[in-house]
C-alpha cells in the first residue's frame, strides 16, 4: 500500500502541473482566435488527471474530469465554437478539478452538490451548441487533420509522459507505410484493438478512440463478441469486446497518427497495426515501448510479489492484480452517486509537496558543496599547526562546521538519490518479452525497489540489467519441460533485488536455472582463443570467462542474445559507474550476478598515495591489498618488464613514478609499497608507490572539463592541503604500462597459469 | 443495489434508460436487467433518452440481448436515441443494434 500512496502523491504533483497547464491554456483561448494547439493540451492534460483518478478509484474525479474532458473534445473537433461563457465556464471548471483534486489528496468526501452547478454548464454548452450544429464527422474534414487528434509534442502528457517519450521515438524509428509507397494514394490498414478488460477503468472509452479512427478515413469497424460472458457471469465494468477495423485512408495518414488515436491506451491494450499496401506486414506497437516505463497503473502492481506468469498467457489477463484492486475501488463508491456523507467543507485546492528543480541548479549546488567540503578540510589542516591548548573556540567552531558539511553535503547528495524502482518498475515489461519470445515462463521477484542511489547512476543501469535479466532468461533458465523433468517449477524465477552495504549499492540479479555450464563455457574460450588449451582454471574464473568480449556460448543467435555483446558490455558500463560486477553460478541451482556500485559520482573512496612529491588518489573499489614485497618475489624479465609473486601469482608491477615521470620518488619496490590493484575484468596490477597514506573521501572534478583527458587518470580531486590529487584509472594505467616501452610483448599479468612464455589470454582480450 | 427506472405490466418489463449511460451507469443496468430477466420474458429497454454512452453499458445490453435469444426470451431496444446509435456505429455495433431495435 506504500507503493500505491507513493505513486499518488506522484499523480497529485502531475495533476498540479497540468491543472496550470490547462488553466494557463484557458486563460489564453478567445473567441474567434482558437489555437487548436492550446485546445489539445489542454484536453490531454484533463485527460491524463481523468487516467490517473480512474487508476486510484476516485470516481467522483473521473465522473466530472469526464464532463470536462468531452467538452473539450467536442471543442478541438470543432463541433462546438469558443464564446467567452464558454471559457468561463472551462475555467470554472478547472478550478472544481483542483478542489476535487484536494479532496481526492486530503482522502475527503467533496460536499454534495458541489458540481453539479458546473456539470449542468457543462452540458448546456455541449446541448446549446449540438442542437444548432449537428456533430457530423465530415465537418472534421474542413478541419486541420492535426488538430483532430493528439499531436506529437506531449510535454504536457504528465503521468504519461514517459511511457509516451518512449513511444515516440520508438516511432521514429519506424517506417510510416504510406510515405514508404510513394505509389499509392490510399492506404488500407487493419488494425486489430484488444483492450485489456480493465481499460475502462483507467477513465478510457473505446468508443472515442474508434471515433477518432473513424475520422482518419473510411472505417469498417468489426466487434468481436466471441469472449462475451453470460448475463449471469458480466462484471459489468470490464470490458470483453474486442475489434478488427479496416481503415481506407489517405496516404498522408501515417501510422503515427493511428498509433496516436491509442496514446494513452498502448500498455492497456494488444494492438496489432498492419498496412495492406505497401510496407511492413505486421508490427508489434508493445514491443518498440519495452523500454517505456509502464504508467501509473501498471507500477501500482505489487513488484515484490512475483510477476504474472508470462508466456502467452498475456493476452487476456481476466483479472490481474491491478484490475482487482481497481475494480474493488471503483465498485465501492463508484455507481452510487457521489453522495457520501462525509463533509468535505470547501477545498481550497491541491498543495503540492515536491517541487520541480533544473538539474543543472543542483548540480550546481552540488559542486558548491563540494567546494566547501575541501575548504573544511584547507581549515582543518592549517589548524592542526596551530599550538595546542590555544584558540579553544575556534577549534570547537570548526568542528561543529565540519558536521554541519558533512550533513549539508550527505543532503545535497540525497538530493540527487532516486530510488531504483524507476528501473525495476521497467523489467516485469522485459522479462515478459523475453518470456514470449523464448516460449519460457519466467516468474519476476523484486525487492528494495526503494533504494535510493544517485540519479546518474540509476540512469546507467538501465541498460545492465536489462542485458542481465535477458541473459539470465535466455541462458540460465530451463525450458518448462526441462524444468519439470528435473523437478523444478515449471516457471523459472529471476529475483531482482537492491540494497545498501557498507555505503554502496548492491543489486542482485538471481535465477533458478541451470546455472553457468563452465565445462561448455570453458571450451568456448579454448575455441576462440580466449584461454590456453589445457589451462587449468578455477570455477570462479571460468564463470568470470562470460564478461569477455566476444564470449558467448548460445549456439544458436537469438534476437535476444548469443552475439557475444552483452555481459563485457554490461562490465564496461558497470565500470564505468565506478561499479563491479561479480558472478556466482551452482550448477542446476541457478547463478546470482551481484553488481556493487558507488552511490554517488560525485564522491569517491579513495585511498591516498604518494609518489615522490606528489599525491595521488587510488579508488578504493580497485584495491585488493598493499604489501611490501621481499627481493626474492622480485623477477625481473630480461624485456625490462618487472612482475612480483604475489599470492601464488605473478602480477606485473607499474612504477607510477617511471610511468608520470615523478622525480625523487622510491624506485625500489622492497624499500616502497606495492598496491595491487584490480581492473574491472578481473586482472590484477601491482603498482609500486612510495606510500600510503590514508583513506579518504574526495569530492570528484572533472579533468576534461577543467582541463583535459589524460591517459591513465580519471579525475582530479583537491586535498585538504589545498593540493590537486589526480585520481588514477588502473585500466588505464595498464593500458599506459604496456605502452611505455616496458615491452610491446607485455608478460602475463594474472593468468591463474604462471606460464610466461608467449602472450597470455588476458592481454589479447583487452588488445 | 441501483436499479433504473423500470414499468412492468402483464408480464413485459420496461427499463427507461436515463440520459446518462456512462460507465457507472453500467452496474446498475446490469442489475436491473438480471432482475428484468429474472421477472418477465419479455423486457423492453426505453432508449429515446441517452445521451451518453459507455462501450461498458452497450457492452450490457449486448449480452442481454444474446442472452435472451439463447434463452428464447424477448429483448427489444425501443426508439435508440441519435447518441446510442452513433456509439453503436463507432463500436461496430449497427448492425447488431438494428436487429434488436424497435421503433
Amino acid at each position: 500500500m506504500d507503493d500505491l500512496s507513493r505513486f499518488k502523491q506522484t499523480y497529485f504533483d502531475e495533476s498540479a502541473e497540468l491543472m496550470a497547464v490547462a488553466e494557463a491554456g484557458l486563460l489564453r483561448l478567445s473567441p474567434g482566435d482558437v489555437d487548436m494547439d492550446e485546445v489539445n493540451a489542454i484536453f490531454r492534460a484533463v485527460h491524463s488527471i481523468k487516467g490517473g483518478a480512474g487508476a486510484f478509484g476516485f470516481s467522483e474525479l473521473v465522473a466530472f474530469s469526464h464532463e470536462f474532458e468531452t467538452v473539450m473534445d467536442e471543442l478541438r473537433n470543432g463541433a462546438i465554437p469558443v464564446t467567452t461563457d464558454l471559457i468561463d465556464t472551462l475555467i470554472r471548471a478547472n478550478d472544481l478539478l483542483g478542489q476535487l483534486l484536494g479532496c481526492a489528496g486530503d482522502e475527503i468526501d467533496p460536499p454534495p452538490g458541489l458540481t453539479d452547478d458546473t456539470v449542468a454548464a457543462l452540458r448546456h454548452a455541449l446541448a446549446a451548441n449540438r442542437t444548432g450544429d449537428p456533430p457530423q464527422p465530415v465537418a472534421e474534414s474542413a478541419a486541420p487533420p492535426a488538430s483532430a487528434t493528439p499531436d506529437d509534442e506531449d510535454d504536457e502528457a504528465g503521468i504519461f509522459g514517459d511511457a509516451l517519450a518512449a513511444i515516440h521515438a520508438a516511432r521514429a524509428d519506424d517506417d510510416p507505410p504510406g510515405t514508404g509507397s510513394g505509389t499509392a494514394d490510399r492506404v488500407r490498414w487493419t488494425i486489430r484493438f484488444r483492450p485489456k478488460s480493465d481499460l475502462l477503468l483507467s477513465g478510457n472509452e473505446p468508443a472515442y478512440m474508434l471515433r477518432a479512427l473513424r475520422r482518419l478515413g473510411e472505417a469498417d469497424i468489426h466487434c468481436h463478441l466471441d469472449d462475451l460472458p453470460a448475463l449471469a457471469d458480466l462484471d459489468a465494468e470490464l470490458l470483453h469486446l474486442s475489434w478488427t477495423i479496416t481503415l481506407t485512408a489517405d496516404a498522408s495518414v501515417g501510422r503515427d497518427r493511428i498509433d496516436d488515436v491509442f496514446e494513452f491506451v498502448a500498455d492497456d491494450c494488444d494492438l496489432q497495426i498492419s498496412a495492406d499496401a505497401p510496407l511492413p506486414a505486421v508490427v508489434e506497437p508493445s514491443a518498440p515501448a519495452a523500454s517505456a516505463a509502464p504508467p501509473p497503473p501498471a507500477r501500482t502492481e505489487p513488484s515484490a510479489v512475483p510477476g504474472p506468469p508470462a508466456a502467452q498467457t498475456t493476452t487476456t489477463p481476466a483479472t490481474t492484480s491491478p484490475a482487482t484492486a481497481k475494480s474493488d475501488g471503483a465498485k465501492t463508491d463508484g455507481p452510487a452517486k457521489p453522495r457520501s456523507g462525509n463533509s468535505g467543507g470547501d477545498h481550497g485546492g491541491l498543495t503540492t509537496h515536491t517541487i520541480r528543480v533544473d538539474l543543472d541548479k543542483i548540480d550546481r549546488l552540488v559542486n558548491m558543496v563540494g567546494e566547501m567540503v575541501i575548504t573544511q578540510a584547507m581549515i582543518a589542516e592549517h589548524l592542526r599547526d596551530l599550538p595546542p591548548g590555544q584558540f579553544q573556540e575556534l577549534q570547537e567552531g570548526l568542528e561543529q562546521l565540519a558536521q554541519h558539511t558533512r550533513e549539508l553535503r550527505e543532503s545535497v547528495m540525497s538530493i540527487r538519490a532516486q530510488p531504483v524502482s524507476s528501473v525495476f518498475s521497467r523489467m516485469p515489461r522485459l522479462v515478459r518479452e523475453c518470456a514470449t519470445m523464448t516460449g519460457k515462463e519466467v516468474l519476476l521477484a523484486t525487492s528494495g525497489e526503494n533504494t535510493e542511489v544517485d540519479k546518474t547512476v540509476v540512469e546507467n543501469l538501465v541498460d545492465p540489467l536489462t542485458h542481465m535479466i535477458r541473459n539470465s532468461i535466455d541462458h540460465g533458465l530451463e525450458g518448462p519441460e526441462e524444468r519439470e523433468r528435473i523437478g523444478k517449477p515449471r516457471a523459472g524465477t529471476v529475483h531482482l533485488s537492491a540494497q545498501h552495504r557498507s555505503g554502496r549499492i548492491v543489486i542482485e540479479v538471481t535465477d533458478d536455472g541451470r546455472g553457468i555450464n563452465r565445462a561448455k563455457v570453458l571450451s568456448k574460450a579454448i575455441e576462440k582463443g580466449l584461454v590456453q588449451p589445457g589451462a587449468s582454471l578455477t570455477d570462479e574464473e571460468i564463470d568470470n570467462l562470460i564478461f569477455l568480449p566476444g564470449f558467448s556460448t548460445a549456439d544458436q543467435v537469438s534476437n535476444l542474445s548469443g552475439r557475444g555483446v552483452g555481459m563485457d558490455v554490461v562490465r564496461r558500463n558497470i565500470s564505468a559507474l565506478g561499479g563491479r560486477i561479480g558472478v556466482y553460478s551452482t550448477p542446476g541451482e541457478g547463478s546470482r550476478f551481484v553488481l556493487s556500485l558507488p552511490l554517488t559520482l560525485a564522491v569517491l573512496d579513495g585511498m591516498v598515495i604518494s609518489v615522490g612529491e606528489e599525491r595521488f588518489v587510488l579508488p578504493l573499489t580497485n584495491i585488493v591489498e598493499s604489501l611490501r614485497p621481499k627481493p626474492v618475489d622480485l623477477h625481473g624479465l630480461v624485456n625490462k618488464c618487472d612482475v612480483m609473486m604475489a599470492r601464488g601469482e605473478y602480477v606485473r608491477l607499474v612504477y607510477l613514478h617511471r610511468l608520470f615521470g615523478i622525480p625523487k620518488a622510491v624506485d625500489d619496490a622492497t624499500r616502497g609499497l606495492v598496491v595491487l590493484v584490480e581492473t574491472e575484468d578481473g586482472s590484477r596490477l601491482g603498482l609500486v608507490v612510495d606510500e600510503v597514506l590514508g583513506q579518504q573521501q574526495v569530492v570528484i572534478k572533472s579533468l576534461e572539463s577543467n582541463f583535459r583527458r589524460l591517459d591513465g587518470v580519471a579525475a582530479a580531486t583537491i586535498l585538504g592541503d589545498g593540493r590537486v590529487a589526480l585520481i588514477l584509472d588502473v585500466a588505464g594505467l595498464r593500458e599506459m604500462s604496456r605502452h611505455s616501452g616496458d615491452s610491446d610483448r607485455a608478460r602475463p599479468t594474472a593468468t591463474p597459469t604462471p606460464a610466461l612464455a608467449g602472450p597470455s589470454p588476458r592481454q589479447r582480450q583487452t588488445v | 443495489m441501483t436499479l433504473i427506472k423500470w414499468s412492468e405490466e402483464a408480464g413485459r418489463v420496461r427499463l427507461t434508460l436515463p440520459s446518462d449511460l456512462d460507465l457507472p451507469m453500467a452496474q446498475p443496468l446490469l442489475d436491473s436487467l438480471r432482475a428484468a430477466f429474472a421477472a418477465a420474458n419479455d423486457v423492453t429497454v426505453q432508449a429515446d433518452a441517452v445521451e451518453r454512452v459507455s462501450a461498458a453499458t452497450v457492452q450490457t445490453l449486448v449480452v442481454a440481448a444474446r442472452d435472451s435469444a439463447a434463452r428464447g426470451a424477448v429483448f427489444a431496444i425501443a426508439t435508440p436515441s441519435d447518441s446510442l446509435s452513433e456509439a453503436c456505429e463507432d463500436l461496430g455495433l449497427q448492425d447488431w443494434l438494428k436487429q434488436w431495435s424497435r421503433a
